[in-house]
């Protein structure tokens, strides 16, 4: 009798669970939410002013090992697209503004990095895992994200940005 | 009464527009229903319990139906009906004419009514009698470098607002700058706002501007005013209220 009690609590809490994840809401196809955060170099950035532009904002936090390997990639890209029109901004998630300063430049990335030390973007973004970025095309729509990095992700970011700047 | 009226008047004209656009957008084959919609429709504005049927009557139907309210609503209706039905069979650009007239007159309605909407929506958010606007300005700049502004409402955080070099270019070339909007009671306020920059000699520069204010039943108007004090060489921040 306990185990039928056990299972049907168990199917009754996968049934409420499973809704949620489906219903989890996507960014795709939607307006960027728009943000302002200081820089590194102390000038504030705010997402709307790069509007005709395309944008990729990666989210990275010190504590998520492929955010080491993701900023490399995403430093070359930057500096091969920079000219045709492609931003890259780097948003720091960490609370900890020192360390994440300190980490930022010890990457020694070419493109702007910012710090978000509250969550209400993170909130915004939807972020589930760190790394996760997010590509946005000229009139500010959200057209292609990716959670987490692997090697060769990198060659699907340059796909979607060629994709994107031709347009 | 006037506000309820104009919720009314918007609800009214917002069904009559939906009924307008189905109509047009798939004509009956008479070809002749959207142009008798539209005349029944501009005048059944004020009476909207007998608009809306008629709308979505086929054209003789609906000039019938107007006709109770509105004899020169019918009468109306029913000249484009009956000359759509005397015109000769192969003349299509006329009636594509007429549509095009129509669905630019209903786009224009719509414009109309999205604007009243709007203008609604800020007086039921933010009514008259509790309004509160900020509003930031600069003058020179040539001693500050705007970075910051927090203002605080009776010791609460209300806005805190971060310049980009473009605002902040902006605010130095005369712009004038909504900072908030917001609701408050009737009576005394304290209000302080935290400026946040480069002061002279590019030293990291923090003041603070207080200003008691008495809001009453209209809306309330405050200016941040940051200017250049050039006998001391250091910037001004002042609270100005515009009664």
């Amino acid at each position: 009798m306990r185990r039928v009690l056990l299972a049907g609590c168990l199917i009754l809490c996968a049934a409420s669970t499973v809704p949620s994840i489906a219903a989890a809401p996507t960014l795709l196809g939607k307006e960027a939410p728009d943000f302002v955060l200081k820089a590194m170099d102390g000038n504030n950035l705010r997402m709307s002013e790069f509007r005709g532009q395309v944008v990729l904002v990666n989210f990275w936090a010190r504590w998520a090992g492929d955010s080491r390997q993701e900023m490399p990639a995403l430093d070359r890209i930057n500096t091969t697209y920079q000219r045709a029109g492609l931003v890259v901004l780097g948003v720091s998630v960490d609370e900890d503004l020192v360390h994440a300063r300190e980490f930022a430049g010890a990457m020694k990335v070419s493109y702007p990095i910012v710090f978000d030390t509250g969550s209400d973007i993170g909130r915004q973004y939807q972020l589930q895992k760190m790394p996760m970025t997010v590509l946005v095309d000229r009139a500010g729509v959200v057209r292609y994200t990716n959670v987490g990095f692997k090697r060769g992700d990198e060659r699907a970011y340059l796909d979607h940005i060629r994709e994107l700047l031709r347009e | 009464m006037n506000f309820k009226y104009r919720v009314v008047s918007i609800i009214v004209r917002g069904a009559l527009l939906a009924s307008a656009w189905g109509a047009v957008a798939a004509p009956s084959p008479a070809g002749a229903a959207p142009a008798a919609m539209s005349a029944a429709a501009a005048p059944a504005a004020a009476t909207p319990a007998t608009a809306t049927p008629t709308a979505a009557a086929p054209p003789p139907a609906a000039a019938a139906a107007g006709a109770t309210p509105a004899p020169a609503a019918a009468s109306s209706a029913a000249a484009p009906a009956t000359a759509a039905g005397t015109a000769p069979a192969g003349a299509p650009p006329a009636d594509f004419e007429t549509l095009d007239q129509e669905v630019q007159g209903l786009k224009k309605d719509v414009i109309d009514l999205n604007k009243d909407l709007f203008v609604l929506e800020e007086e039921l958010l933010f009514p008259a009698n509790t309004q509160v606007a900020l509003y930031v300005s600069m003058d020179v700049g040539a001693f500050f470098a705007l970075d910051s502004v927090t203002v605080k409402i009776d010791n609460k955080e209300v806005k805190n607002y971060l310049y980009t070099a473009r605002e902040a270019d902006a605010l130095l070339k005369g712009g004038v700058q909504q900072i908030y909007l917001g609701n408050l009671k009737v009576g005394k306020h304290e209000l302080v706002a935290f400026f946040t920059g480069k002061g002279p000699q590019e030293r990291d520069y923090k003041r603070g501007a207080t200003i008691n204010f008495d809001k009453g039943v209209g809306a309330k108007y405050l200016e941040l005013k940051i200017t250049d004090r050039v006998a001391k060489h250091q910037p001004e921040f002042l609270i100005k209220d515009w009664d």
